[in-house]
């Protein structure tokens, strides 16, 4: 529908232009053409069409319709003036510029736009307000007027604000505002006529202006600050003199001025007395000030009759006022050392640089006197220094020490310090500490005597550096005052109250305190001291003053087995040790410890330990019976063995045959006639071992070792001291034959076999058992008996020719050397071991006196010997000492020098 | 003038008398500074004399000091009224001259002019409280100004503002005179006022 309305005006268009021919002509017009309206009130506008149109499209008035903005104008709104004029009256409610259109619906009720108009909506000017006006004196010696003014409302149209200006006889061109619309300036304004000045406020609504102002412009002048100011001291040394230009000439302009002025390095500004700069002048003189002191000032003016405005501050100027005598001596305080000699004191002077307001100047030095007080009248010592102590070594007794402060301006009243023999009067009481405001308050109870002043003393306690004692002097009418220094929070301070009396001084009274509390920075280390079956005891040192941050009200022990709750225990801050109790035996317990200061606490580590299994003497009780019942039960199983040893020898150790009684022609296959033995049944009724080697022994006692010949012994037994103990019992035999002349087909590793190991025996022949054919076989035994020995021996004797003799010659010796401490024990410890200790003991005692080669071969027989010893006496269960072997050496015959067996001769060497 | 003042007028004339001697002292301060100004720019040698230039009214008189305050202030509006005119030639000269390009020249020229303008205005508010009433201006015409060459028209300048010195420091004196005598002593001379 609106593309047919848009396409039917388009056609209209068209044919107004057929009709007007060349120029556009549209089929009405609205009256007035773009007015400017005011919010809020009533407007009426005309629609008149054009008569041309009227036959062409049969348009007529009655048709047309308004439209604000696109939005249908109410019917009641309209009037229709003749049948080619309508007029619409609407209220202008809007800010906003409506665009008001004429519109017609023609046949088909299509809307045609006819004419449409621009409504300018806004407000008349409102009478600008509070105009107000200031002339700044500028460098360039001109006096622009600047005049600002309240424009008032938005008026929503393009107005324009005028600032006019006339003197009574002459007008003057306006001063037009540049891109704002409350603020204007004249550029040079000109003194004493009055000015007429107003705003005026223009835009198509209407006009308004403020209300005039008349002034003369001198009297709202902002003038320049006075400039080239300088300062500059004098003789006294309170005063400094101000210098400075005026910027405005007191012919045009009287002034006044405020000078202000501050200590350099302070903010707070002082002033003059306004009322003695209150008229024109380029100096001044500020009085009472503080001598040696760096100041600064600033300058301002205004009009003198104070009709105008403040200056800006002029630019700030300092200097320092003259050198004056110190106001008051230094404060002076002494540490007396008197470790090093019981009758003289070190005595460390100490005073406090004065602060600038007390020095007023530069201390040049500082002139010390002491004068010492005793009955007898001496000479004061005088000290000039440059620095703020002094170290003087006077003998014990009372002194009064002056001190005074010089400039160059003269000295400063004198400082008194008496320093008595001892501190024997009234010291003060109840000294205490408070934080407050960041500082550290120290607080006492004056002693009932009048005290001249009080000397607070503290230092930091630390572990890391030494106590630096600082300190500060009071007045003696107070009773607290706070430390001035730099107080260090979590830091402890031991702090000294000392009463200094006119005659005398008190003794110090200290506490200790901290200016702010901490946690600790760690917590203390526990550890176990003993720990028992239900109780342990703990143990740990106290933290370091560094570590603990503040005052350590408690320690609380923490403790708890791997799965178990924990426990808290708080234990008194002064012990270093605490016993858990009631602990479960044998469990893990996990302990910690926590100390506490006002500020909270903080936990050390973890330590574990873990309860005894048993208590003390548990374990005693339980093994000591033990003991007691198992030597018990073996001494009753002795004594049962020993009324049952032929029993249990029958069962368990039967009769091992002899081999010395056996028959070697019996044994031996290749003799078998000469064997002139009885039957085996005979000889054995019970044994089972048959076969027997017969060892003969040569007993060749012709000749004898010479002292020389056993030489070569005792080295051999030097040699084989090292293998004592590997030497074996019945094996130590064949360990210590050479292989080669050894039947046997063990090899040398084997022969150094322990005893209790398998010793081989060579040429074991088995022979048949009771009645079995006896086969002559070489084989292994496993047997330890000492039978086998003879064997052995037999093999010796068929590699050796003299040996036998030789070893009854040895035997005989041996007996001789029986006395020796080494020997003694080793038999004596035979007794109750087995055969390879024995064998042991015996092959030493040869070994000690065998040589090289014959020594082996000695040795052999001489351990046989011992063996057969031994072993007649496990056999025949009696102790044969050596002794008895040796009792009848030289009964022995010569022997055979052949392996084979042979029958045993009278007189041969037989075990007994 | 008039024989008994009320207190407002006395007031008034205090007021304008205090006044009018600060602008003229301001004036004259101005003024010499714009006579560096104007001898710097136009080439001039401050040294340099300058005759009398026709139309320009002289300050110095003889017998001062027996001159009436009504005769006193007739003489100044008189004086300003014809430095009105001259400052103004001037203002025009140099802005054919240099046109637009000495703005600090032009500007001082223009403030002189409006506080000649300013004092003439004093000196007539105080004729006026004589109760004689300014003369007109028609009186203080001046002749249309000669041609000059363009040297003239600076000494000529030169000379305007030398004498307009003179006569603020003149004014000054002539309204003290008049503050110091009293409302009805306009004819009484008063003391001599040193320079």
């Amino acid at each position: 529908w609106n593309w047919v309305a848009h396409g039917f005006y388009v056609l209209l268009n068209i044919c107004s232009l057929e009709v007007s021919g060349e120029l556009v002509q549209s089929c009405g017009h609205i009256i007035p053409e773009s007015p400017v309206l005011a919010l809020g009130s009533n407007f009426t506008a005309l629609c008149i069409l054009n008569e041309s149109c009227l036959d062409f499209g049969n348009i007529y008035a009655n048709q047309i319709i308004w439209k604000v903005k696109n939005r249908v104008v109410p019917k009641e709104q309209y009037r229709e003036i003749n049948r080619t004029v309508s007029s619409v009256t609407f209220n202008v409610t809007s800010s906003l510029a409506p665009f008001l259109t004429c519109n017609i619906l023609a046949d088909g009720q299509i809307e045609q736009n006819i004419y449409g108009i621009t409504i300018t909506v806004g407000l008349p000017p409102e009478k600008p307000k509070n105009l107000t006006c200031i002339v700044h004196q500028v460098p360039e010696l001109t006096y622009p007027m600047t005049c600002t003014w309240d424009p008032g409302r938005p008026t929503f149209l393009d107005t324009h604000f005028r600032l006019k200006y006339r003197w009574p006889q002459e007008n003057f061109p306006d001063c037009i505002p540049e891109e704002v619309n409350n603020t204007c300036t004249i550029k040079d304004a000109q003194f004493f006529v009055n000015l007429e000045v107003w705003v005026e406020a223009v835009n198509a609504l209407g006009k308004a202006e403020s209300d005039p102002l008349v002034l003369d412009p001198v009297e709202i002048v902002k003038p320049l600050p006075p400039h080239n100011l300088s300062v500059s001291s004098g003789i006294l040394p309170t005063v400094l003199k101000l210098s400075w230009e005026n910027r405005i000439s007191a012919t045009v302009m009287e002034l006044k001025f405020n000078i202000r002025y501050r200590i350099a390095g302070d903010t707070n500004w002082l002033q003059v007395p306004p009322e003695d700069t209150a008229s024109t002048r380029t100096s001044f003189s500020v009085q009472g000030l503080r001598p040696y002191t760096e100041y600064v000032f600033s300058i301002r003016c205004m009009k003198e009759d104070g009709v105008g405005y403040w200056s800006d501050w002029s630019e700030e100027e300092s200097g320092v006022t003259s050198e004056d005598k110190p106001s008051k001596g230094p404060s002076i305080w002494r540490i007396i050392d008197a470790s090093c000699s019981p009758a003289s004191w070190t005595v460390y002077l100490m005073w406090k640089a004065l602060e600038p307001l007390e020095a007023n100047g530069i201390i040049l030095q500082y002139e010390v006197t002491v004068r010492a007080k005793s009955s007898l009248p001496s000479p004061p010592e005088k000290y000039s220094v440059n620095t703020t102590n002094l170290t003087l070594k006077l003998p014990n007794g009372t002194y009064e020490v002056t001190l005074v402060a010089r400039n160059r301006a003269g000295a400063s009243p004198p400082s008194v310090l008496l320093i008595p023999a001892s501190n024997s009067k009234a010291p003060v009481k109840n000294v205490r500490t408070l934080p407050k405001d960041g500082k550290l308050w120290v607080g006492w109870t004056a002693p009932n005597s009048s005290v001249l002043k009080y000397v607070i003393e503290w230092c930091l306690v630390s572990n890391s550096s030494d106590c630096i004692i600082e300190w500060q002097n009071e007045p003696g009418n107070v009773q607290g005052t706070y430390l001035k220094g730099d107080i260090k929070p979590f830091k402890c301070y031991l702090i000294t109250v000392y009463p200094l009396y006119a005659d005398g001084q008190g003794s110090g009274q200290s506490v200790k305190a901290y200016l702010q509390q901490d946690r600790p920075s760690k917590g203390p280390t526990v550890q176990t001291k003993k720990v028992g079956k239900a109780e342990a005891v703990l143990t740990w040192n106290h933290l370091t003053v560094d570590e603990q941050n503040g005052f350590i009200r408690s320690y609380t022990i923490f403790y708890k087995t791997i799965d178990g709750n924990e426990t808290a225990v708080t234990v008194d801050p002064s012990k270093t040790e605490y016993t858990l109790s009631s602990l479960t035996s044998d469990t893990l317990y996990t302990v910690r410890m926590m100390a506490y200061t006002d500020e909270g606490g903080r936990s050390g580590p973890d330590f574990t330990f873990t309860t005894q299994k048993f208590g003390k003497g548990e374990i005693e009780a339980i093994v000591v019976p033990v003991c007691l019942a198992f030597l018990l039960i073996v001494l009753l199983g002795v004594l049962f063995c020993f009324n049952k040893r032929d029993l249990i020898k029958k069962h368990i150790w039967p009769i091992v045959p002899d081999p010395s009684k056996s028959n070697i022609a019996q044994w031996s296959p290749q003799v078998p006639a000469k064997h002139n033995f009885s039957s085996k049944d005979q000889m054995y009724p019970e044994g089972s071992f048959t076969d027997v080697s017969v060892v003969e022994i040569e007993a060749d006692d012709k000749k004898s070792f010479s002292e020389q010949d056993l030489k070569p012994f005792e080295l051999l037994k030097k040699e084989k001291s090292t293998s004592e103990g590997h030497s074996s019992g019945i094996g130590g035999s064949s360990c210590m034959s050479s292989p080669r002349q050894s039947v046997s087909d063990s090899d040398e590793g084997e022969t150094t076999q322990n005893t209790s190991s398998t010793v081989q025996y060579s040429t074991v022949v088995l022979n048949g058992y009771r009645d079995q054919t006896p086969v002559q076989v070489f084989s292994r035994s496993e047997s330890t008996q000492p039978l086998l020995d003879s064997e052995e021996r037999s093999e010796d004797h068929a590699g050796g020719g003299d040996s036998t003799t030789r070893r009854q010659q040895y035997f005989k010796q041996n007996s001789g050397q029986e006395e020796t401490s080494a020997d003694r024990p080793c038999f004596e410890r035979t007794k109750p071991t087995n055969e390879g200790d024995l064998v042991g003991c015996a092959q030493l005692q040869i070994s000690g006196q065998s040589s090289q080669l014959l020594g082996l071969e000695l040795e052999k027989n001489t351990q046989e010997a011992a063996l057969s010893d031994t072993l007649v006496t496990n056999t025949e269960g009696q102790t044969m000492r050596p002794e008895t072997v040796d009792e009848n050496p030289l009964s022995i015959d010569e022997m055979p020098k052949s392996y084979l067996p042979q029958t045993v001769r009278q007189g041969g060497y037989m075990p007994q | 003038m008039a024989a008994a003042d009320s207190p407002s007028t006395a007031l008034r004339r205090r007021d304008l008398c205090s006044r009018g001697v600060r602008l003229a002292g301001k004036m004259r301060l101005d003024v010499i500074s714009l006579l560096d100004t104007y001898v710097e720019r136009q080439g001039l040698d401050a040294s340099v004399s300058v005759a009398a230039v026709e139309g320009v009214p002289v300050a110095a008189v003889e017998r001062w000091d027996e001159q009436t305050g009504t005769q006193r202030l007739l003489e100044n509006l008189e004086a300003y009224r014809a430095f009105r005119v001259l400052l103004a030639q001037m203002l025009e000269e140099q802005r054919e001259q240099l046109g637009e390009a000495d703005t600090a020249l032009g500007r001082a020229l223009a403030a002189v002019l409006l506080q000649v303008s300013a004092f003439a205005y004093h000196l007539e508010e105080l004729l006026r409280l004589e109760s004689r009433g300014p003369p007109s201006e028609e009186e203080a015409e001046l002749p249309p100004p000669p041609q000059l060459s363009l040297f003239e028209q600076k000494l000529r300048g030169l000379g305007v503002l030398r004498e307009l010195a003179q006569w603020a420091l003149r004014s000054t004196r002539d309204l003290r005179q008049l503050t110091k005598a009293s409302p009805g002593s306009g004819s009484v001379p008063s003391p001599p006022d040193s320079p």
